[in-house]
């Protein structure tokens, strides 16, 4: 950004036109006064061209999913589309289609239910309670979470889904996406709980309100946005998610959508890009909604402190 | 009745923030434990709650050891320094939680909640959310939610340091009448003395993990038992000066007093506090109980003013009514009140002067 | 005062809070952790005789790979990758859009902030095709913009795209953290810093940085770990060409999967683990000498 001019030479160069118009708003000001004003309007056209860029570095890729869907005859290339609904149509007699949408359903939901309420039991004791080495054992599972949702592990996981029967199941997939997301759910969790002050806790226990009764009446609704938060990042993730389901389910008919994008191809190899982007648009809306409405309703902030 | 006896706790790390402590507070009584910042007192009114577990030692409300109860199973209410009130939940429900945890239905203990606040004028306030009150509603709705628990005992943290000077008066006058109506024993922490000298029936001031003196407000202001006490109590601290016992006389900064009782020769510290001490512009003559000095500074009390004295190694600091404050570098007189000034040896009071 | 256990919830009620998620964390993370830490010793493969009846081969595997130009190519672009899109593409310009927006109430800010949540939280399969479908060689949007038309990006810099890829892709967490970071950076405190004439890096170095510090070692930890083993780059590139966009995670699926040699894929995994644990390490011990330096 353009900041942070040496005085002299903002003070010795001559006026821009716009530093000169403000200027002659303002009273006669001084040395400082005048320099404190040049810096003023740089920051500001500073700040307004890097918001522009970001707006816009942000915005291009988002282009295309919305234009291609309603293309008749769409391509790579953004375009005003001739408009059409019939990409729905074609896209909905797609056997596998709906179906893949209620198997993602099933998945995230499943996984984000597991996710916020295990992580949140345990953020909340190893918040509360002295355990030694709890944050090098956080730090341990973080690693290994990254690591072991990679490609490698994929053997071992395959191999153990085998053995406990569960290849083919939602819940199979369920419980290992679970597994990979819960250490850093709870390393978030925790920050949250971290940053709640304790007084509340104890003033419901000086009532005689069981440590149960507290996470239900206090804690929980204090670090609703934080549950809220990981809920959705749960979802997100899940949703999006097309190794773990590729491996772990063999029947299409459990397939979840990001598996299902992938059978979107000609039968000679080629990408059917009206389904396709189709397909994109249907299966990004469920997730944007429901960040929208979580959002709105507690707040989405991966960081506690609570306000009062 | 609250019965503590060799109570200590002592946190991870060896700090003994109570030191083997014995106390009785009575029935209704108001109960103060007053001291400076870390000397114990916030931890002992925690552990009679529950909140701390003692190292050692036994704690009785009325008569029951309730040492290893639960904070929940004690009947006590504590109100937080920061009130704790649950910002998620409206006034009704924040004054009706101990009554939720007791299980009594949702429309008694809605009506209990509104008569609780109706008697604490906050009717009005009751759908509000905690984030919408001023800092003395707050306060009162937290005196709310700690009575409608109905304890034997109430415990304060610092009741009134939330609050600005205005209306700490105000709540001052207001939380003293509401203990003599309610007539529940209470107890509360405070680090200001005149908050402790105007409301409580009884104080122990502490340091450093220890009771240095219990008694009454007038008890702890008149006859403070040590220098520690003597120092604290009072809204302009004490002179506290070095002074020996010669010969059946009293010499202390410069001025000859006379010794009462059979006092040994030896060294004592001598104690005045500014209000008990009248100031004399001029020299008063043939007099060898005075002590002289210069004048440093003049600090507005508004109907008084609070003169330091320079004389010599000490400064002595006299409380003149208004009109009578003398002018800065003008010599002056200090003149100690027979019967005010009190005698220590080894940090002990001695007697009376 | 704050003490420990303010709910009364006690050691044994507080291992029964935290036993689930370890017990799930246990059976789906650790096991398959160690089992592949196990491979890695073998010469287990895919399909042939080593798929029935895997060998133990000792540290076979891991000298093949540190001697492997590969291996080693790869690791030097994971770093690239890591330091170029983490560290300096998401930290800094999450922590810049959350600076330049931090007092700034109305649309603007919850349109841009808008904006960088949804590249985050759309699938990743989705967004894969959205990339392919800007940086594609013929008529991606991007070359109709810039009127380049037949440039490959993808082909010609394919690091530098999967790097402004995942800029875009995960600077939204960084924002968010450091959004709410700043809240808890008093405002007197920046005022002190501008009334003394500190501009704005001074009033970031002297000020801000002190307070957010924990949210700075967060931060970086948490999207240094997701970038070094982000897979979604493969959906654009696959690591090509030749190689050359092949970060670890690419490498890894490529050698064990499609290679068909899990117990080297295994290996290297392992290995990405203790360079993980490095990355770690290495934030922690930055973070924390900061603390002891004394201002003089």
């Amino acid at each position: 950004m353009t900041r942070g001019e040496p005085e002299e030479s903002a003070e010795t160069r001559r006026p821009k036109r716009d530093e000169g118009r403000h200027r002659r708003v303002e009273p006669p000001a001084g040395r400082a006064g005048g320099t404190a004003m040049t810096r003023h309007v740089l920051g500001t056209i500073g700040r307004a061209t890097f918001l522009a860029v970001v707006l816009g570095f942000f915005s291009l890729p988002l282009l295309w999913l919305a234009s291609a869907p309603f293309d008749a005859h769409p391509s790579i290339t953004t375009s005003l589309p001739e408009f059409t609904f019939g990409n729905f149509r074609s896209l909905l007699d797609n056997p596998y289609v709906v179906s893949s949408l209620r198997n993602s359903l099933l998945q995230a939901a499943g996984s984000a239910v597991l996710v916020v309420v295990l992580a949140a039991l345990a953020a909340y004791a190893l918040s509360r309670v002295r355990v030694p080495g709890r944050d090098a054992l956080l730090y341990v599972l973080l690693l290994l979470s990254s690591v072991v949702t990679g490609t490698a592990a994929m053997v071992p996981l395959f191999e153990l889904a085998t053995r406990l029967n569960l290849i083919d199941t939602h819940l199979g997939v369920v419980l290992t996406l679970s597994g990979g997301l819960l250490p850093a759910a709870i390393f978030i969790l925790k920050d949250f709980m971290d940053g709640t002050p304790t007084s509340y806790e104890e003033s419901a226990r000086v009532f005689g309100a069981s440590p149960l009764q507290i996470l239900r009446h206090i804690v929980i609704p204090l670090v609703r946005p934080g549950l809220a938060t990981i809920a959705v990042w749960a979802v997100a993730n899940v949703w999006g998610s097309f190794l773990q389901p590729f491996i772990l389910l063999r029947d299409p008919d459990k397939a979840p959508g990001a598996v299902i994008l992938y059978t979107l191809y000609t039968e000679g190899g080629a990408p059917r890009l009206d389904l396709i982007s189709t397909f994109s648009l249907l299966y990004s809306l469920p997730v944007v909604v429901m960040y929208v409405f979580v959002s709105r309703r507690y707040g989405f902030r991966f960081h506690g402190g609570i306000k009062r | 009745m609250i019965s503590l006896s060799g109570l200590t706790k002592e946190f991870p790390g060896g700090v003994r923030a109570v030191d083997s402590l014995d106390l009785e507070i009575g029935d209704g009584e108001f109960f103060a434990l007053l001291g400076p910042s870390g000397c114990g007192k916030t931890t002992l009114l925690r552990s009679i709650a529950g909140l701390e577990t003692p190292t050692s030692g036994k704690i009785r409300i009325s008569g029951n050891d309730v040492t290893a109860l639960p904070p929940g199973r004690r009947n006590v209410a504590m109100v937080f320094q920061d009130y704790a009130l649950f910002p998620h939940m409206d006034v009704t429900s924040n004054i009706a939680y101990p009554l939720r945890i007791k299980k009594v239905s949702r429309s008694r203990r809605e009506a209990r909640a509104a008569e609780t606040a109706s008697r604490l004028s906050l009717s009005e306030l009751l759908a509000r959310r905690p984030g919408q009150l001023s800092g003395g509603q707050q306060q009162r709705v937290a005196l709310a939610r700690a009575i409608a628990s109905h304890p034997q005992v109430f415990l304060f943290d610092e009741p009134l340091s939330n609050l600005d000077a205005r209306l700490r008066l105000e709540a001052r006058t207001f939380l003293k009448r509401l203990q003599r109506e309610l007539a529940v024993t209470t107890v509360f922490v405070t680090h200001d003395q005149g908050e402790a000298l105007a409301l409580a029936d009884r104080i122990a001031v502490m340091n450093a993990g220890r009771i240095m003196q219990v008694g009454t407000p007038s008890e702890v202001f008149h006859r403070p038992i040590g220098t520690f006490v003597a120092g604290f109590i009072g809204s302009t601290p004490m002179n506290l000066l070095p002074a020996s016992a010669e010969g059946g006389r009293l010499h202390v900064a410069g001025a000859v007093l006379p010794l009462p009782g059979d006092i040994a020769d030896g060294p004592l510290v001598y104690g005045l506090r500014p209000e008990y001490a009248d100031l004399s512009q001029s020299a008063p003559t043939g007099r060898r109980d005075v002590f002289s000095g210069k004048v440093a500074v003049v600090e507005n009390l508004g109907a008084a003013h609070l003169v330091t004295l320079d004389s010599g190694d000490l400064l002595i600091q006299v409380v003149v009514p208004e009109g009578d404050e003398p002018a800065v570098g003008a010599p002056a007189w200090a003149v100690p009140r027979t019967g005010r000034a009190l005698l220590y040896r080894d940090d002990r009071l001695l007697t009376v002067a | 005062m704050s003490q420990a256990d303010p709910s009364g919830l006690g050691r044994a009620r507080a291992v029964g809070f935290v036993l689930p998620g370890l017990v799930l964390i246990g059976v789906f993370l650790v096991f398959p952790a160690l089992w592949t830490i196990y491979l890695g010793l073998t010469d287990y493969r895919l399909t042939g005789l080593a798929a029935a009846d895997p060998q133990v081969v000792g540290v076979d595997n891991y000298t093949t790979a540190l001697g492997d130009e590969r291996f080693r190519n790869s690791l030097w672009l994971t770093l690239q990758y890591v330091l170029g899109s983490a560290v300096i593409g998401q930290a800094v310009l999450g922590f810049a859009i959350a600076w330049v927006l931090r007092n700034r109430p109305g649309p603007v800010k919850r349109i841009t902030e808008g904006l960088v949540l949804l590249a985050w939280i759309l699938p990743s399969s989705v967004v894969a095709f959205l990339w392919i479908a800007l940086l594609d060689r013929d008529d991606g949007t991007l070359n109709t913009l810039l009127h380049t038309p037949g440039f490959a990006w993808l082909l010609d810099y394919p690091m530098l795209s999967i790097i402004v890829f995942n800029v875009w892709r995960g600077t939204a967490f960084s924002m968010m953290l450091y959004g709410a970071a700043l809240e808890n950076v008093p405002p007197s405190h920046l005022e002190t810093a501008r009334l003394a004439g500190a501009s704005t890096l001074q009033q970031l170095r002297d000020v801000v940085f002190p307070r957010i510090k924990g949210h700075v070692l967060t931060n970086l930890l948490l999207i240094s770990l997701w970038t070094f083993n982000d897979f979604t780059s493969f959906q654009l590139t696959a690591g090509g060409p030749e190689g050359r966009s092949e970060i670890l995670p690419v490498y890894i699926y490529n050698v064990a999967l499609s290679g068909g040699q899990l117990g080297f894929g295994a290996a290297i995994s392992f290995l990405v683990l203790l360079i993980n644990l490095v990355f770690a390490f290495v934030y922690l011990r930055l973070l924390r000498d900061r603390r002891k330096v004394v201002v003089p």
